[in-house]
């Protein structure tokens, strides 16, 4: 198959690949970006260890067509955080220990990071609905609950 | 075991994040399918759809002419396959019959994933189709179709793995067919104690095989240098068996292979043996190009190494005062196409969690034409204490008593026989279950029950379970460095599969006497690190940790020598204080570490440098237990059970760090909530896995479970670092009965089939007699 460009940004950077167009995002953005950060728990968009921010919509990135991505606005875990300082939730999450093996994580908190976006003061409730679509077996999910928490609670007054 | 620290340093016992942290949030962690060296390549394996064939013929013609395929590998080019492979991993491939759905019958490897994928649809495969043995009651018959090859020894090196306890007895005389072993633990007459019962009960608990669930799928990848030397980097539990097991598979002297442990995106138990190594191995001899394999989710799901399908029938006898009198217990464990399983740990808790006068417990592994298994955290244990938790609970209700002051008054203490004759060592079982009791769950149970069933809403329960495990034990060693800036360095090969690097720096922070920031640790390959022993069984901390403590302790004593003699004092009167070596009472005369570290590294100076060295063997092992609690409801209609709360008590022996140790307890029991709600890999009649995706296969998600509550006690290990026992495993284990008790306290139906799904709830719920005798 002859194969495309693809221009669109990845964490805020302008990004043109050539790439093969049955190639995923997930794909494009591990192996020809190289940005590994982002990881793959199924390939089939049920463990969420993927999640990119496409226009700032959390999405399975397996799931998407590196193609679908022109002209957007992609963002990455290597592009949460804001220069050397690390983003809230990722501060958070290591004070609270809600990393432990660490696979799902990226994913986790790129869902975390488009739900605050979303909803700056979630309920405990709509946190875990929030993350519901990230699995995560080594956690139990306490600790990132809390540290979600946290971080909502200072920014936006929910305890 | 006293250590002198002259002052108390920020080490064993606080609360501390993980060093790692950072890179893990920021996705910096480097795991095996990150990697990409110059040259990769991307491999595949075909695998058989059917579950028992023979290969007819293998044409890989076409896949081989692929542009970018660079090796097609079938048996027949592999030297090292031998029938009646001992272990799944020296089954590399199937040599002319398959045994389950989803093992390799050729490997591709090429320059481009979607071009691997593409060759595998190009080899034609002619199958000549086997009758199938899937469930194990079926497999265990006599002319059964055979699942081994003749001669397919049982292999006991996963039970060693996890735990010393040595089997008693076996029957090898006696194998049915497809039978890999058999045990059987017994004491007393239990034909008397039946009769001199007056409460009998006997039930059959059955537990499906489930997958360990770590969302990194295996993942390896295999380069040759040109003096033939291997380097595996891999996702493992241990590095130095990695390296044993693939020398062996391959042939080769274990000097020739270099394993670099990567992260460990989890394992659970899954990433102890070998699996992917050796293929990929090949692959790269093959082509002389570095080669990676990802397994794929849907590859891990049917082709893992889950754990067992485990079903057992027990019957138990009492006295109308509760009196423990018999039990009889009978054990068969589903292994899949190759034997390994832990049965012994089974008997001895069927036998002796409680004090039972007499018993008999069989036990039997049987092999079907499914994938086979291997070790789930605290292996067979969840399944083991479903089942006796379950009979306890009964027994307390037939008789009218307090399920937990019956268990209370049954359970073990140190000191009783365990069932294969040994002493149960020192332990915090009824410690986790005397503090469960006082929480106010269990306290206000009965109006949790009462708010439940009017208006509408659900039937309310609160149950809970005791259980643990026997936490295994290895050899292992750690050296501990002392560097020019005053700083030290840990050595080990223990792959930190748990947050327990942190913990080890924390041991050798408070017993050098220094603060924890001043401690680095690494895991090195294992070209660089003394051996160690796998990341399993509970025992990294309790094994690792007294190296790393006595590694310590070996730095401080060189440090202190070498401080004496530019201090003119004795040694035995020196400390450290703030980083600092300092006569003790006299504060004016001291020498920073860093004076010392670099005095060892100056040239032309004399002083040797400080290599503390932890080697050691252990005998004694420290049982683990953990007591868990879940107030639950019932939706009587749909047969949905809902958690509301969960408690986790848990004898840690000494938190060294407890952080950790929260997350390990949070963890475990959801993997264990899951063990009894949702989690179930389901074959058919054909022995293809009917449920190979994550949508299917259903794990717990944020949404559907609450806080777990952490409680932790503290009853010494003898033996362990500071007192420490073993964390890991001990939280997988009671959830499934404290829930199937919930849901007899809800609703007084009594499930003993795993998972609790909404439908099996429901059905027993339909089942159950309504108030006029008559079934609903």
């Amino acid at each position: 198959m002859p194969r495309m460009i693809l221009a669109c940004t990845v964490n805020d950077e302008p990004v043109e690949a050539l790439i093969q167009p049955y190639q995923t995002l997930l794909d494009v953005l591990r192996d020809t970006i190289g940005l590994t950060g982002t990881k793959e728990g199924c390939g089939t968009g049920d463990c969420g260890a993927c999640t990119v921010h496409l226009d700032g919509q959390p999405v399975c990135s397996c799931l998407v067509l590196a193609m679908q991505a022109r002209g957007r606005a992609v963002r990455t875990i290597e592009g949460l955080a804001e220069g050397d300082a690390l983003h809230p939730l990722q501060d958070a999450f290591v004070r609270f220990g809600a990393a432990q093996c660490g696979f799902c994580i990226p994913g986790v908190l790129m869902s975390a990071a488009a739900l605050l976006a979303e909803n700056p003061s979630p309920t405990e409730e709509e946190i875990r609905y929030g993350i519901a679509g990230n699995l995560c077996r080594c956690t139990g999910y306490t600790k990132m609950v809390d540290a979600i928490s946290e971080v909502a609670g200072a920014a936006g007054g929910k305890a | 075991m006293a250590i002198l620290t002259t002052r108390e340093v920020k080490g064993v016992g606080f609360t501390i994040p993980r060093p790692d942290g950072a890179d893990k949030v920021t996705g910096h962690t480097r795991y095996v399918a990150d990697l990409n060296p110059p040259g990769l390549l991307h491999a595949k394996l075909l695998r058989s759809p059917h579950a028992h064939a023979r290969i007819v013929r293998i044409d890989t013609s076409l896949a081989k002419a692929l542009p970018g395929v660079r090796a097609v590998l079938t048996a027949a080019d592999i030297p090292e396959l031998h029938p009646n492979a001992k272990t799944r991993a020296h089954a590399i491939m199937a040599i002319d019959r398959v045994v389950f759905a989803g093992q390799p019958v050729a490997a591709v490897a090429a320059d481009e994933l979607a071009i691997a994928q593409e060759a595998l649809d190009l080899i034609g495969v002619e199958y000549e189709l086997l009758p199938v043995a899937v469930d194990a009651l079926q497999s265990m018959q006599p002319g059964a179709p055979p699942v081994a090859d003749a001669g397919t020894e049982a292999d006991t090196s996963e039970a060693l793995a996890h735990s010393g306890v040595a089997a008693t007895e076996s029957q090898d005389d006696s194998k049915a067919v497809n039978v890999a072993q058999q045990t059987r633990l017994s004491r007393g007459d239990v034909a008397a104690g039946f009769a001199e019962s007056d409460v009998v009960i006997e039930h059959t608990y059955r537990i499906p095989m489930v997958h360990q669930g770590y969302i990194e799928t295996h993942s390896v990848l295999a380069e040759w240098d040109s003096a033939g030397g291997l380097t595996i980097w891999t996702s493992t539990q241990g590095s130095f068996n990695t390296r044993s097991e693939v020398a062996d598979v391959l042939g080769l002297p274990e000097t020739r292979i270099k394993v670099v442990p990567m992260e460990c995106g989890g394992g659970f138990g899954a990433k102890i043996r070998a699996l992917c190594e050796p293929i990929a191995a090949l692959l790269a001899r093959a082509t002389r190009r570095p080669v990676r394999y990802v397994m794929t989710r849907r590859e891990e799901l049917a082709a893992g190494m889950p754990a067992p399908r485990v079903v057992m029938r027990v019957k138990s006898g009492v006295k109308r005062d509760g009196t423990l009198m018999a039990i009889e217990a009978e054990t068969i464990l589903d292994s899949g196409a190759f034997a390994g399983a832990v049965l012994t740990l089974n008997g001895i808790f069927l036998a002796s969690l409680y004090r039972w006068p007499s018993f008999e417990v069989r036990g039997v592994e049987v092999l079907t034409h499914k994938p086979s298994i291997a070790a789930y955290r605290a292996p067979t244990a969840p399944h083991t204490v479903f089942a006796i938790d379950s009979q306890m609970d009964r027994l307390a209700r037939a008789l009218g008593l307090d399920p937990a002051e019956y268990r209370l008054r049954h359970l073990i203490d140190e000191g009783d026989p365990m069932a294969n004759g040994q002493p149960w060592q020192k332990n915090g079982a009824r410690a986790c279950l005397e503090r469960m009791i006082e929480h106010p769950l269990w306290t206000g149970r009965a109006e949790w029950a009462a708010s439940g069933g009017r208006d509408g809403r659900g039937l309310r329960g609160t149950g809970l379970a005791v259980g643990g495990w026997i936490p295994g034990i290895q050899p292992c060693s750690a050296t501990i460095k002392l560097n020019p800036d005053g700083t030290l360095n840990v050595v080990t090969g223990q792959v930190d599969i748990a947050g327990t690097n942190v913990g080890l720096a924390q041991i050798a922070a408070t017993a050098y006497g220094v603060d924890f920031e001043q401690v680095s640790i690494v895991t090195a390959d294992t070209d660089s690190a003394p051996l160690a022993g796998l990341s399993a069984g509970s025992k990294v901390t309790y094994t690792m940790g007294a190296a790393v403590m006595a590694a310590a302790r070996d730095a401080r004593e060189q440090t202190f020598k070498i401080a004496a003699d530019d201090l003119e004092a004795a040694p035995e009167d020196l400390e450290i204080v703030d980083g600092r070596v300092v006569v003790r009472g006299v504060p004016e005369r001291s020498l920073s570490l860093a004076d010392i570290g670099k005095k060892t590294n100056a040239f032309m100076s004399n002083v040797p440098p400080v290599l503390g060295v932890g080697s050691l063997g252990f005998s004694q092992q420290a049982p683990a237990f953990a007591a868990q609690l879940a107030r639950i409801e019932v939706d009587p209609d749909t047969g949905l059970v809902v958690l509301h709360d969960f408690v986790a008590v848990q004898d840690v022996g000494k938190a060294i760090n407890p952080l950790g140790i929260e997350g390990q307890m949070q963890g475990g029991a959801v993997q264990s909530l899951g063990i009894a709600l949702t989690e179930e890999l389901q074959f058919d009649d054909d022995g293809r896995l009917m449920n190979p995706s994550l949508l299917d296969y259903r794990k717990l998600t944020a949404a559907d479970v609450p806080d777990i509550e952490t409680i932790m006690v503290e009853v010494p290990a003898p033996a362990g670092p500071f007192g420490a026992r073993g964390v890991g495993e001990p939280p997988i284990v009671p959830a499934p009965a404290a829930v199937a008790n919930a849901i007899e306290d809800a609703t007084g139906v009594r499930i003993t089939e795993l998972p609790l799904t909404p439908e099996r709830v429901a059905l027993a719920l339909l089942a159950r007699p309504s108030e006029d005798g008559l079934s609903a």
